[in-house]
């Protein structure tokens, strides 16, 4: 290391004003940047967000390409009407959807739900300008995927057609299917087919179920918690957010802001040993 | 024949040459299998029967004798069972080179390169229709690399929107890496897989052919923070792996990464005096930092009872982003000449904890080998180093939920990881066991010191 020549050195400033709101999104599905196609753009739609703030959940919500060479519109309007069931159900209802009247909802854009992904380590983000380094401090790391709960509906519904619609089948949608009794809905659909009779018999295996698992005591308990968590989740309003790409007025003046204004030298209160020492469990 | 009977053990039998069946006929046939029967290995013998005209015809090949009558069949037994001798009589009657087969292309990759891109439209194989390709011997192999001829389907030509906004890694390629393909016949457009991300705004990704040797020359334009900003231009002359490597989905450990690291940050560097920036696109690129908890705190100089227990993730105040435009009027924290230590100062009219820190907390060096290394204050030596970088889409977004907005920042460019200089690191852990040896107060007389 001695005949290693120093090339250069940025003075690295470090600011959290902008923190707790600096966010990373990750969309790893993506390796494109986040845009309206152009030949959505130009009916007007743009890439519009959502949040659920306590939560911490956010949707954004991308408009598709709708060109007939890759899109097929007859599926589509499959696909929004049961999206739209779908967002009833589950009261996440986009109210400012605009239809035309008379025209059935159709699938116009991509919903990317977000994961709130645990960090590891203090992240920050960094600019450099002007031979500095600018720092600030990343509270949020999200992971963006497209949901596709509407196909469920669609399955739903598929199955339902097969057999007799009847009531008894909305209010088991209920709760979500538990990952450990897949048996309730396979047989549903191999004896849908028969009668009517089958779908009390599903009925009443869940309901067993739910008893086996009270009995339990602990389990039931975890999954009592999560059916509250994805409970309290839905029943949470949804907050519209604008969407700035990175060229509106706002997004810039929000750019500017990580740059530090301050020249003066701070002084630590640390150790570099508080890295040791802040290892858990050593 | 009697080369073929060569090979039989001459054992008892008294088979008369050339004369298969049992030896003596007596009323009922012996059923032991006779020596005469059975090859040296064991094996059954096949006894030889005169063949069809017909399927004489496979060994037309070789012989231009026309399918012979039964005088010739002795030369062709003769023939078919030297060849036979070696494989046990099966080789009768194949010929040597196999004979021409008419393949035909069929399956999702019957056409080639061109059908890539109308999945959407797939119908009937087209391969049905197209003339059957007759190939020789050994190409079948061949069909989906080679072009040349290959009739594929004609597409209808996509709206040839470039996508030139979108994360596209673009290379120069000499004229010479060409692939030179045939004419195209029958209206057939011929498009080279590389390129397919050119089609069509939604065309899918094209995955990139490594190309050793011409990696000095390659020109990558690195994710693009903007659409518009052409950060290709900084990056024409060097020679870059990281992308390739991130498409491989690879993890290159090899030393030229943190060279590129180094050129990244000099590039940075250097390229601030550049005067044409636009000013609706931002030039400056986002990385990403990964440091160990807990990051050290930082107070500025004249620090009275400020929280010292400040992590990064505490939540400050939301409507710090709308106060920090006004920075510059504000006065700024911890100024030479306060006395009050007011890090808080101003800026928090609410009960915040929390002040808002701001200043200069070290310094970034860069050095010729490649290392880069981070120090801060109080001695803090912290290497920094490439970490794996993601290829898909990371965006730093600012959320605003007073004004209730979203603001993209930009994209992330490169991700870094920082850990401490062990060296440093140990040596600091050294000194402070010793301080601590030496506070200890050693009431116990029958203690024994060790050193």
């Amino acid at each position: 290391m001695d005949n290693d020549e120093l090339i250069s050195v940025l003075p690295i400033h470090y600011s959290n004003s902008l923190s707790p709101n600096v966010h990373i999104h990750q969309f790893p599905l993506l390796s494109r940047p986040l845009q309206t196609p152009p030949a959505a753009a130009v009916s007007g739609k743009r890439i519009r967000a959502r949040i659920k703030p306590i939560t911490r959940r956010l949707e954004i919500h991308v408009p598709v390409d709708p060109r007939p060479e890759v899109w097929n519109g007859e599926r589509s309007k499959e696909l929004g009407a049961a999206r739209q069931e779908d967002d009833r159900e589950k009261n996440q209802d986009v109210g400012k959807m605009k239809q035309m009247e008379g025209e059935e909802p159709r699938l116009i854009e991509v919903r990317m739900r977000s994961e709130l992904i645990p960090q590891e380590g203090a992240y920050m983000l960094g600019v450099v300008r002007n031979g500095q380094l600018h720092m600030q401090p990343i509270s949020e790391t999200h992971q963006f995927r497209p949901t596709l709960t509407y196909l469920d509906i669609m399955s739903r519904k598929s199955r339902r057609s097969r057999g007799d619609a009847g009531s008894d089948e909305d209010s088991d949608d209920g709760p979500p299917p538990d990952p450990d009794e897949p048996p309730p809905v396979q047989t549903a659909s191999k004896k849908e087919k028969k009668s009517l009779e089958v779908k009390e018999v599903q009925v009443s295996a869940r309901r067993a179920a739910d008893d086996k698992g009270n009995l339990q005591g602990g389990l039931s308990a975890v999954r009592r918690e999560m059916l509250l968590a994805i409970r309290a989740e839905e029943d949470e309003v949804w907050q519209d957010l604008d969407f700035c790409d990175g060229e509106t007025a706002e997004g810039h003046e929000v750019f500017e802001a990580v740059f530090s204004r301050n020249e003066e030298h701070l002084e630590c209160k640390s150790d570099i040993t508080a890295f040791l020492k802040g290892i858990k469990g050593l | 024949m009697e080369d073929s009977r060569s090979t039989s053990n001459a054992d008892a039998s008294s088979t008369p040459s050339g004369t298969p069946g049992p030896s003596a006929p007596k009323a009922i046939g012996s059923l032991a299998k006779k020596p005469s029967d059975v090859t040296r290995q064991g094996s059954q013998r096949l006894k030889f029967v005169p063949t069809l005209p017909s399927r004489r015809k496979k060994e037309e090949v070789k012989q231009e004798a026309p399918p012979p009558t039964i005088p010739n069949a002795s030369t062709d037994r003769g023939r078919g069972r030297g060849r036979g001798r070696g494989r046990g009589g099966e080789g009768r009657g194949a010929a040597p080179r196999p004979p021409p087969v008419e393949m035909t292309a069929s399956g999702p990759f019957a056409m080639g390169p061109a059908f890539a891109s109308t999945s959407a439209r797939r119908s009937a194989p087209r391969s049905n229709f197209t003339p059957i390709v007759p190939l020789g011997p050994g190409n079948a192999a061949a069909l989906g690399a080679g072009l040349s001829g290959a009739a594929g389907p004609s597409l209808k030509r996509e709206k040839e929107t470039i996508a030139s906004n979108v994360l596209v890694e673009k290379e120069t390629k000499s004229e010479v890496d060409d692939d030179y393909y045939s004419d195209p016949d029958e209206g057939v457009e011929i498009i080279d897989m590389e390129n397919v991300r050119h089609m069509d705004w939604m065309a899918p990704e094209s995955l990139r052919k490594e190309r050793r040797e011409k990696k000095k020359k390659k020109v990558i334009q690195v994710k693009i923070e903007d659409p518009s900003s052409p950060l290709g231009l900084k990056k024409k002359e060097e020679a870059i792996d990281i992308e390739e490597v991130d498409l491989a989905n690879a993890l290159d450990l090899s030393e030229s990464e943190e060279e590129e690291e180094l050129e990244d940050l000099i590039d940075d560097f250097a390229l601030q005096g550049e005067a044409d920036q636009d000013a609706d696109v931002r030039q400056e690129r986002l990385y990403f930092f990964q440091f160990p908890e807990p990051f050290p705190t930082f107070v500025p100089n004249i620090s009275s009872t400020s929280p010292t227990t400040m992590s990064v993730d505490e939540p400050s105040s939301d409507s710090r982003p709308r106060k920090v435009s006004f920075a510059a009027d504000v006065k700024p924290p911890g100024p030479s000449g306060d006395p009050a230590g007011a890090s808080t100062g101003p800026e928090t009219e609410q009960t915040k904890d929390l002040p808002t820190i701001d200043g200069v907390i070290g310094q970034l060096e860069v050095y010729r080998s490649g290392t880069v290394k981070m120090r801060l204050s109080n001695g803090i030596l912290m290497d920094v180093t490439g970490a794996t970088q993601p290829s898909f889409l990371q965006q730093a977004v600012h959320l605003d939920l007073q004004n209730k907005r979203l603001h993209v920042m930009g994209e992330v460019n490169k991700r870094f990881v920082v850990s401490p200089d062990i060296d440093t690191l140990l040596h600091a852990m050294e000194l402070r066991d010793q301080a601590e040896v030496e506070a200890m107060p050693i009431d116990d007389t029958n203690l024994i010191q060790m050193d």
